[in-house]
């Protein structure tokens, strides 16, 4: 009994989506994300819903499969703008773009009509342990080996300090929601300052996701305005070409109320003359109805990124426009997978 | 008071405090967004606990369990510590001890370590990165508290926080100190993990600390942040609002509208403030604030010699 | 027994056994922590003596002071969470028996000496009368004591720091020319003492 009431209540609210953004699906993934029956999540652990927009390149179908295996149990998996990727359970529900879709699925999941996808991949560590001994006990000098193949962090020279920390290489993914949709980063942190960077492959190209208004709606939630981001959002959306501009005082005010100019450290990730603020400003300018171009300028997003703390990184990978970004990712260390 | 009906109060008023807080945070959410907030908010915090407690709690590679386990369970012993020492009434207090404001010092360094130990457990790097970010930034703070605190003390000429709501009988401790209420209000924010000094469960770190809990260890760490949410307003409505003090209610009717006032004003800055980068908020702290709390201090403390 | 003698021992054996595991974990992480609980039973003892402030002080410095040793280890050391089988002490038989002496010496000498047995009077005071110790008839050795220990910390910190004063400490600092692009004043460190 305690559990259907459970069911119900969580049946009732709203569904819990994590979005994977392919080719093309920001645009219809930010539009669901103003729709209050769903409720996107920051992190797969946190939602039960993994929903595909947009078609994804063939080198990150094994980055998809282990993000479905990351989602808790009860799951299930929505595929939009694209077909569904061979080797995932068969798909439950194929729609467009449909928020009720989306709902109709989420209160068969948790009231239990529908099961749970199975696994896709073993529940194993990649890489065996490797050591000395029957036990993996033995090893050269203090060490024991390298456990499951992960050596371990020895300290490293600083560029910023002098400060030598121990040296830490993590991979961020295509589908994490805090950089550009298919976005990879290779780096490399000693403590929360980035070493060095590398980008094995450029973001997903975004069809109608330039806008000013989006553009400034996806670099808030970085600065924890959440709230202000779905407004923008929401003005980005109610913005047709007939009709007259969106209530732009009252977001300006809000916008300089919440003092993100002033969080962003000046001088902060300067490509082609324009530092974050300057690019934030010339954004809003261009809401606002200004003729601004996006100044011309080469450049790769690895070289902007070492020295940088890990938010102000975050900041500066989600400052720029969707085909400027990618500029500046093809023209980097493009030993990446290709498209 | 007996400590068994001292210990059920404070509970039961951190259990409402919690539903009413999470509610309050939608609300403001809602106002923040352009939505207008609807009486469906305050059922869907129990709707959000069913979807936790239904779901798979996940087991990460190699975790430290222990503390996985200690970690939420200790955030809401502390903030049930220090709820402990504020008075509802004069004499309706579960644990009057002498040296109250320390206990409470003592519970924001602990809870500095229980989301250290949060963000550890998981072995994973992005809550690490929000474990040791925090507590660059939430050892600081703390330092910015204890020294509103003790200015708050002096007209008390005690460090028991009955005698510090007594003081105020005459004039709130937030008009012989304005700066301090704000310092300390910021204090809160902190504790709690919100809005401007959310560094260790932010929304650019994925989640941070809390990116790898689901289920049931989700819930309870949620549900430790709003009983820390309720504490550290029970707090600051005692050493800055008068607590108890007020016209016609009785002393605890006035303490949980103070109460109240205090979440709202938590909420509302939650999400209409934005985040500092943690060097540039470090500087901010350092440089700014807490030369801030000392020269409030010395002029408290000048005030007294003055005028006492 | 009393309730009080009661308390006295448990929290003597917590903090005795916490104690112990600080050194039988691998994770260092959990040593710190371990540390901090040893202190934080050795404070509610000092809460039993009548010494609240002081007892509630030490909890609260010891929770910064391990929160900031264990960040250190993770920051420095390779396997902070012991999740690697390697040998995490050094000299452990030495150091065993060093403990081993100094708890026989420690424990004779409170067997054999004199200590006080007085109770504190309930109504007592207490922190007021540390308070005015410590600024009346004690200032002096607190006073200089909280300023050379941070005398001490800028110091080390300055010196610690790339900044040098003339440069990048890293490069050897060199005092400025004499005339605008000539020599270093004072000679190179290639030149010898």
């Amino acid at each position: 009994m305690a559990v259907t009431g459970a069911s119900w209540l969580a049946a009732s609210a709203p569904a819990p989506v994590y979005p994977a953004v392919g080719a093309d699906g920001l645009a219809a993934v930010e539009a669901l994300s103003l729709h209050p029956a769903v409720s996107l999540q920051a992190s797969p652990r946190h939602a039960s819903l993994l929903l595909v927009c947009g078609r994804i390149r063939e080198a990150d179908r094994p980055a998809l499969r282990r993000l479905h295996d990351q989602l808790p149990h009860p799951r299930a998996t929505l595929w939009w703008r694209t077909e569904p990727v061979p080797g995932f359970p068969a798909a439950s529900c194929v729609g467009d773009d449909r928020a009720d879709a989306v709902r109709a699925v989420w209160r068969r999941l948790a009231t239990g009509a529908l099961g749970s996808e199975a696994d896709l991949l073993p529940d194993e560590p990649p890489a065996p342990w490797r050591g000395k001994g029957d036990h993996g006990q033995g090893g050269e000098g203090m060490t024991g080996g390298k456990p499951y193949g992960r050596p371990m962090a020895m300290t490293d020279e600083d560029c910023r300090d002098g400060l030598a920390l121990d040296a830490y290489t993590a991979r961020l993914g295509p589908f994490l929601p805090i950089l550009p949709p298919g976005l990879r980063l290779e780096l490399t942190i000693q403590g929360d300052a980035i070493q060095s960077a590398r980008v094995p492959s450029p973001p997903y190209p975004q069809a109608g996701s330039d806008d000013p208004l989006r553009c400034i709606a996806r670099l808030l939630p970085l600065l924890g305005l959440a709230g202000l981001a779905e407004r923008f959002r929401r003005a980005a959306q109610g913005r047709a070409p007939d009709l007259g501009a969106p209530d732009l005082g009252a977001l300006g005010r809000a916008l300089r109320r919440s003092g993100a100019l002033y969080a962003i450290p000046p001088g902060l990730g300067g490509f082609a003359g324009e530092d974050l603020r300057a690019r934030l400003r010339r954004w809003w300018a261009q809401a606002e109805g200004a003729d601004l171009r996006a100044p011309p300028g080469e450049g790769c997003l690895a070289d902007l990124l070492p020295g940088l703390e890990w938010s102000e990184a975050m900041l500066v990978a989600n400052s720029f426009e969707p085909e400027i970004l990618m500029r500046l990712c093809r023209a980097g260390p493009g030993d990446g997978d290709g498209s | 008071m007996s400590a068994a009906a001292g210990l059920a109060l404070l509970f039961g008023v951190m259990a409402v405090g919690a539903w009413l807080a999470a509610a309050l945070d939608r609300a403001a959410l809602a106002l923040a967004a352009g939505r207008r907030p609807a009486a469906a908010m305050l059922v869907a915090p129990w709707r959000q606990g069913a979807i936790h407690l239904l779901r798979q709690r996940i087991r990460t590679e190699r975790p430290d369990a222990m503390n996985g386990l200690l970690a939420p369970a200790c955030y809401l012993l502390l903030a049930a510590a220090g709820m402990s020492v504020v008075p509802f009434a004069p004499g309706l207090v579960v644990a009057d001890l002498d040296a109250g404001i320390v206990l409470w010092g003592a519970c924001e360094a602990l809870t500095v370590v229980v989301v250290f130990l949060h963000g550890w457990s998981a072995n994973a790097p992005l809550p690490l990165i929000g474990g040791y970010r925090y507590v660059a930034i939430g050892l600081p703070a703390m330092l910015l508290s204890m020294f509103v605190l003790i200015a708050a003390a002096l007209p008390a000429q005690s460090l028991s926080v009955s005698a510090i709501v007594e003081s105020q009988a005459s004039v709130w401790n937030a008009v012989r100190q304005p700066p301090g209420l704000v310092l300390f209000l910021m204090l809160g924010l902190s504790l709690t993990l919100r809005g401007p000094f959310d560094y260790a469960d932010a929304a650019d770190l994925a989640g941070g600390t809390s990116a790898e809990a689901s289920g049931p260890a989700q819930a309870a760490w949620q549900v430790a942040r709003l009983a820390m949410l309720v504490s550290v307003s029970a707090m600051t409505a005692a050493v800055f609002l008068g607590g108890y003090h007020g016209p016609w209610l009785p002393g605890p009717a006035w303490m949980l509208l103070k109460m109240i006032v205090v979440l709202a004003v938590l909420a509302a800055a939650t999400h209409m403030f934005a985040r500092l980068p943690p060097a540039r908020m470090l500087t901010l702290l350092w440089t700014l604030l807490l030369p801030l709390s000392f020269l409030v201090l010395a002029l408290v403390g000048a005030e007294v010699l003055l005028w006492s | 027994m009393e309730l009080k003698d009661l308390a006295f021992l448990a929290l003597a054996a917590a903090a005795a056994w916490t104690g112990w595991r600080v050194f039988r974990t691998d994770s260092m992480v959990r040593a710190s922590f371990a540390l901090m609980l040893s202190f934080i039973a050795v404070g509610a003892i000092m809460l039993l003596l009548a010494a609240p402030y002081i007892g509630i002080a030490t909890v609260f410095m010891m929770a910064v002071e391990m929160m900031v040793m264990a960040l250190f280890m993770v920051m420095f050391m390779m396997n902070p969470a012991g999740l690697n089988p390697m040998r995490m002490v050094h000299q452990n038989g030495l150091a065993a028996a060093a403990g081993a002496g100094t708890f026989a010496a420690l424990t004779a000498a409170i067997l054999l000496s004199d200590l006080p047995a007085d109770p504190v009077d309930p109504a007592r005071p207490v922190i007021h009368d540390l308070g005015i110790e410590l600024l009346g008839k004690s200032m002096l050795i607190f006073e200089t004591a909280g300023i050379t220990l941070l005398a001490t910390m800028v110091g080390a910190v300055i010196l610690s720091s790339r900044s040098g004063r003339y440069g990048p400490a890293d490069d050897g600092a060199l005092p400025p020319p004499l005339t605008p692009g000539g020599r270093p004043a004072g000679g190179l460190p290639e030149d010898g003492p």
